[in-house]
């Protein structure tokens, strides 16, 4: 169990609270190391308990994210974090429930997860690490690789797939919040997670992290990455133009509406002698 | 330095923006040492933990500094930085940033984030209204050219081989087919 932290007579956390001592496995130049940073300053920001907050992910680099952060996790199965962390919200809903995650996991093994997650509009936040390629598996294409990519033995003319639009997708799903960062700025995409955090339902984060390893051409990343040239909106119909008119790679708070969010009612459950009578072997 | 950065105006608030550089580059030198022991360089990962240690030593003294006063809360995205995030932290795509990173490429990144730190601190030292911002700012700007001129010399007074590693027979990133 995470350690208390943020009572009365404790200091006030420091983001360095928030790390396990783990040590990332990653590479040295990982974007993903900024995403951590941005992380445990946004919970140090709204100082919020270890014990009050789960980490949930899938599989990848990016997934292992809850390992690094000290409170409480869950590195789960091959896409499914979105459904482990909707049922760890649905059970407790006064946890603050962050799900981590790369472009694979999120948006092809567990795309089906991601469109419900962002119509049934539960009060989570995703964070999606994408850098458009399996690293952890050894640089193969992702969803989100652009067609002409030909670098994997896998695909050596390319994908010839035009590339899954992770901001338009959430949208068009019904998203109520959706931002993009950039995880060479921690700082603000620290301010876009908290919030993503403080957005009552379900909080999209689309990071644009590099993998220096199989995509050292994302370095250019840096120069490429602007603020995004509208003001937020909450008008579907606006953010629809300006998600589908940029170019990847601008960011900042695109998109955000207060919708209904979905938290099943917890009453009326059965007992566990009710339970256990039924499921007699 | 960033045009749009403000000018800082009072100790706390100076004292709120040291203790912060020298919070993230110590944090950053140690996300450096561990990757680095991570993948077996521990050359430079010893280096990396000796340069955090630096960083910690420098955040004690500013918070001893700032002891008998509250400094201001500041959010993250609210910093003077002229550069995302703090300056002795701001380069993480350095191309030299790799597992193979040499002694030598490691002490240049450190003599980058250590004048970028300074700079900062000179700027505060001309800009600030305040006498005794800009005296603080003077010290800790001189402090960061101490550090610079040591990294310096630790590059011209030690062996280190200025080529690239040798090459691995085995890297890690090649793609599978």
């Amino acid at each position: 169990m995470p350690t208390a932290i943020a009572t009365e007579a404790a200091p006030a956390p420091r983001a360095k609270d928030y790390k396990s001592g783990i040590k990332p496995v990653w590479c040295p130049g990982c974007g993903h190391f900024g995403a951590l940073s941005a992380v445990t300053k946004a919970l140090a920001y709204l100082q919020l308990r270890r014990e009050e907050v789960a980490m949930i992910s899938g599989i990848g680099c990016s997934s292992r994210l809850p390992a690094y952060i000290d409170s409480y996790g869950f590195h789960g199965v091959h896409g499914r974090a979105l459904a482990v962390a909707s049922g760890l919200k649905a059970a407790r809903p006064d946890l603050t429930v962050l799900v981590a995650g790369g472009d694979g996991d999120g948006f092809s093994i567990g795309g089906n997860h991601f469109l419900h997650a962002c119509r049934r509009n539960m009060d989570m936040t995703y964070i999606v690490m994408d850098n458009e390629v399996y690293g952890m598996t050894k640089g193969q294409a992702s969803p989100t690789t652009a067609p002409e990519w030909d670098r994997s033995k896998l695909t050596p003319y390319g994908t010839g797939v035009p590339s899954f639009r992770p901001t338009e997708i959430a949208l068009a799903a019904g998203a109520s919040f959706i931002a993009r960062g950039f995880s060479g700025d921690p700082s603000g995409l620290t301010k876009l997670l908290v919030e993503a955090i403080e957005h009552r339902g379900f909080s999209f984060v689309h990071v644009l992290s590099p993998c220096p390893t199989f995509r050292p051409e994302q370095k250019e990343w840096k120069q490429k990455v602007h603020p995004c040239r509208m003001d937020t909106t909450s008008n579907a119909a606006e953010a629809a133009r300006l998600i589908q008119g940029d170019d990847g790679r601008a960011t900042g708070l695109l998109y955000v509406e207060d919708l209904p969010v979905w938290q099943p009612r917890n009453e009326g459950q059965a007992d566990m002698a009710k339970i256990e009578a039924e499921f007699r072997v | 330095m960033n045009d749009n950065a403000k000018i800082i105006e009072t100790v706390p608030e100076f004292l709120a923006h040291a203790v912060a550089l020298e919070d993230e580059s110590a944090e950053r030198y140690e996300m450096l040492a561990d990757a680095m022991e991570v993948h077996h360089n521990d050359e430079v990962a010893e280096l990396f933990r000796k340069l955090m240690q630096y960083s910690e030593d420098h955040a004690q003294e500013v918070q001893t500094l700032a002891s008998d006063m509250t400094l201001p809360n500041i959010a993250p995205w609210d910093y003077n930085w002229n550069c995302p995030g703090s300056p002795e932290n701001c380069d993480c795509f350095n191309d030299a940033l790799d597992y193979q990173m040499t002694p030598y490429q490691a002490l240049n990144l450190a003599i980058h984030n250590e004048t970028r730190g300074r700079d900062f601190y000179a700027w505060v030292s001309r800009e600030s209204p305040d006498p005794e911002v800009r005296r603080l700012a003077g010290e800790m700007a001189s402090e960061e050219q101490e550090h610079v001129d040591l990294l310096q010399a630790m590059i011209a007074n030690t062996d280190l081989s200025r080529e690239a590693p040798l090459e691995d027979l085995d890297p890690p990133n090649t793609p599978d087919g």
